[in-house]
C-alpha cells in the first residue's frame, strides 16, 4: 500500500526503463532449458552407443556359445553338409503358435528368406511357404493357376495321366527311402495325402496318409488355389519337395513345376529346419525387450523369439510439452515411421553384414511410430571358425531409454522454465524496488532544494547498506554542503545591509551638514540628487533585511485565537483605500473563523500578496479575496488579472528572492513578499501555493492554514 | 550656558557630522570613539544629554556597558542609543538599561535634533512643577505633554520618547485609528512596519505590566491601531 502511494506521488517517472532491462536480462536463463537440450542429445547419443555395444557384447556372446554347435543350430536330419547351397532348400520359420490348418497363409509370420518361387508356364506360378512349430512342419503352397480343374483322381486314383491339379509331395522318410503323397483338389475343404503302395504282384493301390493334415482352398481373389500341409516333423527326413501337376485337357501335355525332380518325383532339395533344442538353448539368453532370431548362412531365419514384455510401463511420454521438446530433440537421430517391408529389409541388410563375417549394429524404426529398436548380429562360426554356420540377430527396443530420456527432458525442461519464470519473477521485483527507491531518492533530492530555502537534509535510504545508501549518503553530503552555503547566502542580505549603513550614515549626514551650509544654487541641486541616491539606498538596505526582520518578528510572535474572518474583511475594506486605482471584493464567511496563529502576521501575509496582486495587475482591475473553510483548515487566496504565471515558477514562487518581473521597476523588489508569505505561512503550519486562473487570465495565490 | 551633548561613536566621519550638527543648533559637543575615553571624561564632568553606539571599538556591546555605568552615574541623564544594529533584541536591551530612546542611524539628523531637543524639554520641565494643562486624561490614563510622563490608574508606565510620542498620537484622538505612517510621523521616525508592530507590542506590555487588564491599544487589521477608552 505504501509502495503504491509512493508510486502515485512521485507520479510515472517511467518506471519501466529499467525494469524492461532486467527483464530482458533475465529472459537469458532460456538459455538453460537450450543448454539442457543440447546436454540431454549428448547424453542420448552416448546411451544409444553404450546400448548398441551392450547389446553387440550380448550378441557375440550368444554367437560364441554356439560356435560350432551346429547340431543345436540345425535339427539332426537336416544338418548342412558339405553341400553347396540349393536353390530347392527350404528354410522353414520358426512360429511361436500352431497355425490353423485353413488354407489360408495370411497368419504366418513369414519372411522373404523362408519363401520359394518356382515359375510355371504362362502365368501360372508356384510359391512355397515353410515354417514350423514345436513338432509340426507347416506347408503352404500358393499355386497361381489360368484354369483351375479338380483333380479326377478319386475315380481313378492311380491314373496318372488324369485330368485335374495334382501336387505331390516328396520327402525322405526314416528308412531311407523316399516318401511320395499327392493331394488332389477335389473342392474346398480338408483332404488327404495319398500314397501308392505296391502289392504283391505289382498291384498298386492309393492309400490315404492319416497323419498329414491338408486343407485346400481358394485364393481370395480367385486366380488359384492355396493347399495348406501339416506334416509331423517325425516323418521327415533330409529333403524335401513339392510338385504342381497340371493337366487342363485331355490330350493336352502335362505340365509339371516345383522342387522335385519331375522325372522320377525325387526330393533333392534340403529341408534346413532349426533344432528343437535351439530354443532351449536360446531361452537363457532372453531377456525383456529383447527379441532374438537366428538365420542360417544363407540369411534364412531359423528361429525368432519374441521379445517378453518389459516390466514397467515405458510408453512413451504423450502430451503436448513432451511433443513439443521431441519436435526439436529428435531431429535426424530417430527415423519416423517406416512401413513392415522396409523394416525387414534393414533387418535382412544387417544379417547379410554378419553373414560376410563381422559383427554389426543398427538403429531400425520400430513397430510404432516414433519407437526405435536397437539392432545387432554377429556371424556364428563353425567349430573351426573357417566358415559361417549361421547369423545370430538380437534386437531390442529403445523405447526404454527413450523414455527415460524424455521424463528427464522433460522434468528438466519443466525445471528451467520454472527457473526462468521465478528469475523472471524475481528480477521484475528487484527491477521494481530498485525503480521504486532510485525514483524517491531522486525525487527527494528534487524537492530537498525545491520547496525548502533550508535544505532537508534526511533523504530516503540513508541507511542502505548498498550503491544506493552511497548515493544517498553523498547526496546528502552535498545537500549539506549547499545548505551551509545557502544558509550564507541567505544571511548575507543581512549582513550586507548592515555593514553598508554605516557608510551610508556617512555619506547623509555629510550631505545634511553640507546642505545647512550656504551653497550655490548649483550645489543644492546636486546636493539634493546624492540625498535621493542615498535614500534609495537606504530604502535597498531595508527591503533587504526585510526577511531578517521577519524572521525575528516570527521567533518573537504570540499566538492568540482571533477571527480570521473578521479579519480579512477588515483588511480587505483598508486595502480599498490604500489602493484606490483598485477593485477589491471579498468572499468570506458570516460566522467566526477562529484560527490560533499571530494576526499581525495573518495581516502582513495579506498585505503581501495583495502587493503581489496590485504589482501584477493593470488600474482598474479587480482583486478577489477569498476565504473558505472546511473542519481542518481555512483556505485564503487571492486572485488578480494579469499576465499568467510561467509554468516552472509555480513552486519557486516562494523562495526567497526569486521573482518573476519582467517589467523595469523602480521600486526595489527583492522577491521578498512571497518569501515571507511563506515564512508567515509555516509559522502556522500551513501551505502555500500559486496557480493560473482557469482561463489563464490571471494567477491566484492560496495560502491554506490549518485550524 | 550651552547645553552639552557627549556623542561616543567609533566611526569617527560620523561622529564628527553629528557634532557638527548639534554645534550648529547651539550645543557643546564632544566626542569619544570607545567607552574607556568617555568614562574618563564623564568622571570629570557629566555631559547634559549622551548619544551612543552600542559597538564600540574593540568592544561589540561597549555600549550597553556603558550605559548601564552611566545610569549609575545619573539616573536623570537622558541617553539615546544611535546604531546601525536595528534588532528588537537590540532595542529591548537597550531600553531596559534605562536609554530614554533607541534609534537606528537611519534617522535623519533633523529628527535626531528634535529628539534631543525633546529631551531636553522634557528635562527641563522634570525640574518645574507640573502644570495641570498640560496633563491630557482618557480615564484611567493621564499623559503630561511637557514632561513626557505618563500614568495608567495612578502609576508610572516608562516609555521610551518613541513610545511616548506614538502613546501621544493614540490618545490624542480618542477612537481614531492611526495608521503607521502616522504614528511614525508623531514619533519623528523612519520605521518599517514590523518596528512599529512591535513598538506598540511593547507599548501593550508596559501598560500590562502595571495593570494586566490594559486592552486600550485595538489593531486595526490593515489600517492601523486606535485607543479605545
Amino acid at each position: 500500500m505504501g509502495r503504491l502511494t509512493d508510486l502515485l506521488n512521485y507520479g510515472p517517472i517511467s518506471p519501466f526503463r529499467l525494469r524492461t532491462k532486467l527483464l530482458l536480462l533475465a529472459l537469458t536463463t532460456l538459455a538453460l532449458p537450450w543448454a539442457g537440450c543440447q546436454y540431454a542429445r549428448e547424453m542420448e547419443t552416448v546411451l544409444r552407443e553404450s546400448e548398441q555395444q551392450s547389446l553387440l557384447a550380448v550378441t557375440t556372446t550368444i554367437a560364441g556359445s554356439l560356435k560350432g554347435r551346429q547340431e543345436l543350430l540345425f535339427r539332426a536330419d537336416s544338418l548342412p553338409g558339405g553341400e553347396a547351397s540349393n536353390p530347392r532348400d527350404l528354410t522353414p520359420v520358426v512360429l511361436s503358435g500352431a497355425p490353423l490348418i485353413d488354407g489360408r497363409a495370411d497368419e504366418w509370420d513369414t519372411d522373404a528368406r523362408n519363401l520359394i518361387r518356382v515359375a510355371g508356364p504362362g502365368t501360372d506360378s508356384l510359391r512355397l511357404l515353410a515354417a514350423t512349430h514345436e513338432r509340426w512342419l507347416y506347408l503352404a503352397l500358393l499355386v497361381r493357376d489360368n484354369r483351375l480343374v479338380f483333380d479326377a483322381s478319386e475315380l481313378a486314383p492311380l491314373d496318372r495321366d488324369t485330368l485335374g491339379d495334382r501336387i505331390w509331395l516328396a520327402f525322405d522318410d526314416k528308412r531311407g527311402g523316399q516318401q511320395r503323397l499327392f493331394f488332389g483338389g477335389t473342392g474346398v475343404g480338408a483332404l488327404r495325402g495319398r500314397y501308392i503302395e505296391t502289392l504283391e504282384y505289382g498291384r498298386e493301390q492309393a492309400l490315404e496318409e492319416p497323419r498329414i493334415e491338408a486343407v485346400w482352398q481358394r485364393t481370395r481373389n480367385d486366380d488359384g488355389y492355396v493347399l495348406e500341409i501339416g506334416i509331423p516333423l517325425s516323418m521327415v527326413g533330409q529333403h524335401l519337395g513339392v510338385l504342381i501337376d497340371d493337366r487342363d485337357r485331355r490330350g493336352a501335355a502335362r505340365v509339371s513345376y516345383g522342387t522335385l525332380d519331375p522325372s522320377d518325383l525325387r526330393a533333392t532339395g534340403r529341408l534346413i529346419a532349426a533344432s528343437p533344442d535351439l530354443g532351449e538353448h536360446l531361452r537363457q539368453f532372453s531377456q525383456p525387450g529383447v527379441e532374438l532370431t537366428v538365420a542360417s548362412a544363407t540369411g534364412a531365419i531359423l528361429t525368432r523369439m519374441d521379445a517378453p514384455a518389459l516390466p514397467g510401463d515405458y510408453t512413451r511420454f504423450r502430451g503436448f510439452l513432451p511433443r513439443m521438446y521431441r519436435l526439436f530433440l529428435d531431429g535426424d537421430v530417430i527415423p519416423r515411421s517406416v512401413t513392415q517391408a522396409e523394416r525387414e529389409r534393414a533387418a535382412q541388410s544387417l544379417t547379410e553384414r554378419a553373414v560376410k563375417g563381422a559383427p554389426a549394429t543398427a538403429l531400425i524404426a520400430g513397430r510404432y511410430e516414433n519407437s526405435v529398436t536397437v539392432a545387432a548380429a554377429a556371424p556364428i562360426f563353425s567349430a573351426d571358425g573357417k566358415h559361417i554356420i549361421g547369423v545370430i540377430q538380437l534386437a531390442q527396443t529403445a523405447d526404454r531409454w527413450l523414455t527415460l530420456r524424455d521424463r528427464a527432458l522433460t522434468r528438466l525442461l519443466n525445471l528451467t522454465l520454472f527457473a526462468t519464470l521465478f528469475a523472471v519473477g524475481a528480477a521484475f521485483w528487484f527491477a521494481g524496488r530498485m525503480t521504486l527507491r532510485i525514483t524517491r531518492l531522486g525525487h527527494a533530492s528534487e524537492t530537498a532544494l525545491g520547496r525548502e530555502g533550508n535544505l532537508s537534509r534526511v533523504l530516503p535510504e540513508s541507511n542502505a547498506k548498498d550503491e544506493l545508501g552511497d548515493l544517498s549518503r553523498s547526496f546528502s553530503s552535498l545537500l549539506g554542503r549547499l545548505d551551509e552555503y545557502t544558509g550564507y547566502l541567505r544571511t548575507l542580505a543581512g549582513k550586507l545591509a548592515h555593514e553598508i549603513r554605516t557608510p551610508l550614515t556617512i555619506i547623509r549626514s555629510s550631505l545634511e551638514n553640507l546642505e545647512s551650509e550656504a551653497n550655490s544654487d548649483n550645489a543644492r541641486i546636486y546636493i539634493a540628487r546624492a540625498r535621493e541616491g542615498s535614500e534609495r539606498l537606504g530604502a535597498i538596505l531595508t527591503a533587504m533585511g526585510a526577511a531578517t526582520k521577519v524572521e525575528e518578528a516570527i521567533a518573537h510572535s504570540e499566538r492568540q485565537r482571533f477571527d480570521l474572518a473578521a479579519l480579512v474583511r477588515a483588511a480587505v475594506g483598508a486595502y480599498g483605500t490604500a489602493f484606490p486605482e483598485r477593485r477589491f471584493t471579498c468572499e468570506a464567511p458570516a460566522e467566526p473563523v477562529m484560527l490560533t496563529g499571530a494576526p499581525d502576521l495573518i495581516v502582513q501575509l495579506l498585505d503581501k500578496l495583495i502587493d503581489n496582486a496590485v504589482d501584477f495587475s493593470a488600474d482598474g482591475a479587480t482583486i478577489a479575496v477569498s476565504l473558505r473553510v472546511d473542519d481542518e483548515s481555512a483556505e485564503l487566496s487571492v486572485a488578480n488579472p494579469g499576465p499568467p504565471l510561467p509554468d516552472e515558477t509555480a513552486t519557486r514562487l516562494f523562495e526567497s528572492l526569486w521573482q518573476s518581473r519582467s517589467e523595469a521597476d523602480r521600486r526595489p523588489h527583492f522577491g521578498l513578499g512571497l518569501y515571507i508569505v511563506r515564512l508567515i505561512t509555516e509559522f502556522h503550519g500551513g501551505s502555500a501555493r500559486a496557480a493560473n486562473l482557469p482561463d489563464a487570465s490571471g494567477a491566484v495565490f492560496t495560502v491554506r492554514l490549518p485550524r | 550656558m550651552k547645553k552639552s551633548i557627549a556623542i561616543v561613536e567609533d566611526e569617527r566621519a560620523i561622529r564628527d557630522n553629528y557634532a557638527a550638527a548639534f554645534a550648529r543648533e547651539g550645543y557643546a559637543v564632544r566626542g569619544y570613539p570607545n567607552r574607556r575615553e568617555a568614562l574618563s571624561a564623564f568622571a570629570a564632568r557629566l555631559p547634559d544629554l549622551a548619544v551612543i553606539d552600542i559597538s564600540l571599538e574593540d568592544e561589540p556591546e561597549g555600549g550597553f556597558e556603558l550605559c548601564r555605568q552611566l545610569r549609575g552615574l545619573s539616573a536623570e541623564l537622558p541617553i539615546i542609543f544611535l546604531t546601525a544594529r536595528d534588532s528588537e533584541l537590540d532595542a529591548v536591551s537597550g531600553l531596559r538599561l534605562g536609554a530614554d530612546d533607541f534609534l537606528t542611524k537611519d534617522l535623519s539628523l533633523a529628527h535626531l535634533i528634535a529628539r534631543v531637543n525633546a529631551l531636553f524639554r522634557r528635562v527641563d520641565a522634570l525640574r518645574r512643577p507640573a502644570e495641570e494643562k498640560q496633563v491630557i486624561r482618557r480615564g484611567a490614563l493621564s499623559l503630561d505633554s511637557e514632561r513626557m510622563t505618563v500614568e495608567w490608574n495612578g502609576q508610572v508606565v516608562l516609555l521610551s520618547l518613541t513610545e511616548f510620542w506614538i502613546v501621544y498620537a493614540l490618545t490624542k484622538h480618542p477612537g481614531h485609528v492611526k495608521n503607521r505612517q502616522q504614528l511614525m510621523d508623531a514619533a519623528n521616525v523612519v520605521l518599517d512596519d514590523n518596528t512599529i508592530t512591535s513598538h506598540i507590542k511593547r507599548v501593550r506590555r508596559k501598560f500590562q505590566a502595571v495593570d494586566e487588564k490594559f486592552d486600550a491599544v485595538h489593531t486595526v487589521y490593515g489600517m492601523g491601531y486606535r485607543w479605545v477608552e
